[in-house]
């Protein structure tokens, strides 16, 4: 096999594309070739170079198209199969039945009552579940999360079939339930929704924790911006600082750094306009945050304002 | 194929079936399997959030109201990823999307170029190097941009979306050997434009 030959396969070699026969030809080449060793190294390098292009959707994006979807169907008249099934369906066939002729209707009527008393006494109790804690919410699971006009939470939840709950913010149901969604490793919209119900919440150890595990931790930079947000209020806190320190240091997405540059910097929009910033209130672990970022920062915004915030706090900008 | 979602198996021909009878929530629960997957093939492929709105919504539709011809032939998967596929294909050849996506994008903080936003070795200093990775994104680009649609398609749910070339045969309706043909092309064409890299 020759080099060019080698090389016009590495590509299907990286996806493991290749027969046995074909692969086997291409590893006794490149066992003898170290041009071709280092061509496919390289082969590997752009691959890399291909993947930190992959863009993933917001989850403001998906929580967006759901509802648009929700909407257009509500218009959608039933799909033909199903209008089909609907006359064929047993339980119609029964009713039919049973309504065809006068003389049938008392013996219908019989069979009703009898249907819905063993009904009654076969069926699980209907009453609603006591969400007094997280474990047993953890039971069921919550498909979505919305605010009412009126300024109630609507929470739909799967349980072995769905229902709806419905409470003021204050509720502890709804705020068990919408730490459990906030936690849905499946659905980032999901997440973001709840956090943005989370953050309204007067402040609470369990929201401020919640807030920092998806800024630390979510995959999805729409869930962990709307959580950086959601801890505004805390930016005070020790162990929230931290968390945006690491953020800032961190995270890659540049949108969550500069917020995290905000909040760290004291009052957001004083620092951003480079007005009456207060240099005092900086703490030496913030200053060490920022004179790292200066190495390491590639965003040249993020940087800029960095330096100015250090030049500020007379701190100098570069570590010894 | 079982649909694997929060841990919990769903019973997908299940859910199909009762959809199939009108039953909306089986239905959304089957959009909900799928339709994160459907979002970033749609976004990834066509750099637009309008564009791949636009293609949830009008795939959704077409499955909700076809979904009574659905005769369990090929996998549901597959049917999804076939209308999603075309509808993406229309898309690009119509707008030539990614000859006019820009990759800035305006925030609250002032213009901000997307492809700043990918994750890159945040320890890696060198600044040679980071202009390097820089010219090689911004190169790569520009690569995928001219590939025809179909190789375009083919690189996207090979390199993206994971998928074996079987499948996506399956899903473009054709041969798993045609399949591999166009990823042949689509790569070596990279091979080509981006050889001083190489």
């Amino acid at each position: 096999m020759s080099c060019a030959e080698a090389r016009s396969h590495f590509w299907l070699l990286e996806y493991g594309e290749l027969s046995f026969d074909e692969e086997e030809r291409i590893e006794t080449h490149l066992d003898r070739c170290a041009d071709c060793r280092a061509a496919r190294a390289r082969t590997k390098e752009l691959r890399e170079g291909f993947d930190s292009l992959a863009v993933e959707p917001p989850a403001s994006l998906l929580r967006d198209c759901r509802a648009d979807l929700a909407t257009r169907l509500e218009w959608e008249p039933p799909p033909p199969f199903a209008a089909r099934q609907e006359g064929s369906e047993w339980w119609g066939q029964f009713l039919e039945t049973l309504t065809s002729g006068w003389v049938l209707r008392p013996a219908g009527a019989v069979a009703l009552l009898a249907l819905g008393f063993m009904g009654a006494r076969l069926a699980p109790s209907l009453g609603f579940l006591d969400f007094s804690g997280a474990s047993e919410a953890g039971m069921s699971r919550v498909r979505d999360v919305q605010a009412s006009s009126d300024g109630r939470i609507r929470i739909v939840v799967d349980e072995t079939r769905q229902r709806t709950v419905t409470g003021a913010p204050g509720d502890r149901r709804i705020q068990t339930l919408l730490l459990n969604a906030a936690r849905d490793p499946s659905d980032p919209g999901l997440r973001e929704e709840s956090l943005s119900l989370l953050d309204k919440r007067p402040f609470s150890r369990e929201v401020r924790d919640m807030l920092v595990y998806a800024l630390k931790n979510d995959d999805n930079a729409g869930v962990r911006m709307r959580a950086i947000e959601g801890l505004k209020e805390f930016a005070a806190d020790p162990e929230v600082r931290s968390a945006l320190s690491q953020a800032l240091l961190g995270d890659a997405n540049p949108g969550i750094r500069m917020r995290a540059i905000d909040l760290l910097a004291g009052d957001a929009a004083a620092a951003g306009a480079g007005g009456n910033f207060a240099p005092e209130n900086m703490d030496r672990q913030i200053i060490g945050t920022l004179q790292q970022l200066m190495l390491r920062e590639d965003n040249a915004y993020l940087r800029q304002r960095s330096q100015r915030i250090l030049e500020a706090a007379n701190a100098s900008t570069e570590i010894y | 194929m079982a649909p694997e979602k929060a841990g919990l198996q769903v019973d997908e021909a299940a859910l199909i079936r009762a959809a199939q009878r009108g039953d909306r929530d089986a239905f959304e629960q089957l959009v909900r399997v799928y339709d994160q997957s459907v979002l970033r093939l749609a976004m990834n492929l066509l750099r637009s959030p309008e564009d791949a709105r636009d293609v949830y919504q009008e795939a959704f539709l077409r499955v909700y109201r076809n979904l009574g011809n659905f005769r369990f032939d090929c996998s549901f998967h597959t049917w999804l990823y076939r209308i999603v596929t075309n509808l993406c294909l229309d898309q690009i050849r119509k707008r030539k999307v990614r000859k006019e996506e820009t990759t800035v994008v305006a925030t609250g903080d002032g213009p901000l170029d997307r492809m700043d936003t990918v994750a890159e070795q945040r320890a890696d200093t060198d600044p040679e190097r980071n202009l390097f990775s820089g010219q090689l994104r911004r190169r790569i680009k520009d690569v995928l941009a001219d590939l025809t649609p179909r190789e375009r398609m083919v690189f996207e749910l090979r390199h993206y979306q994971g998928l074996r070339l079987r499948r996506i045969g399956e899903i473009l309706g054709t041969s798993e050997e045609a399949a591999k043909n166009c990823l042949f092309r689509a790569t070596q064409k990279m091979r080509a434009a981006l050889g001083d890299f190489l």
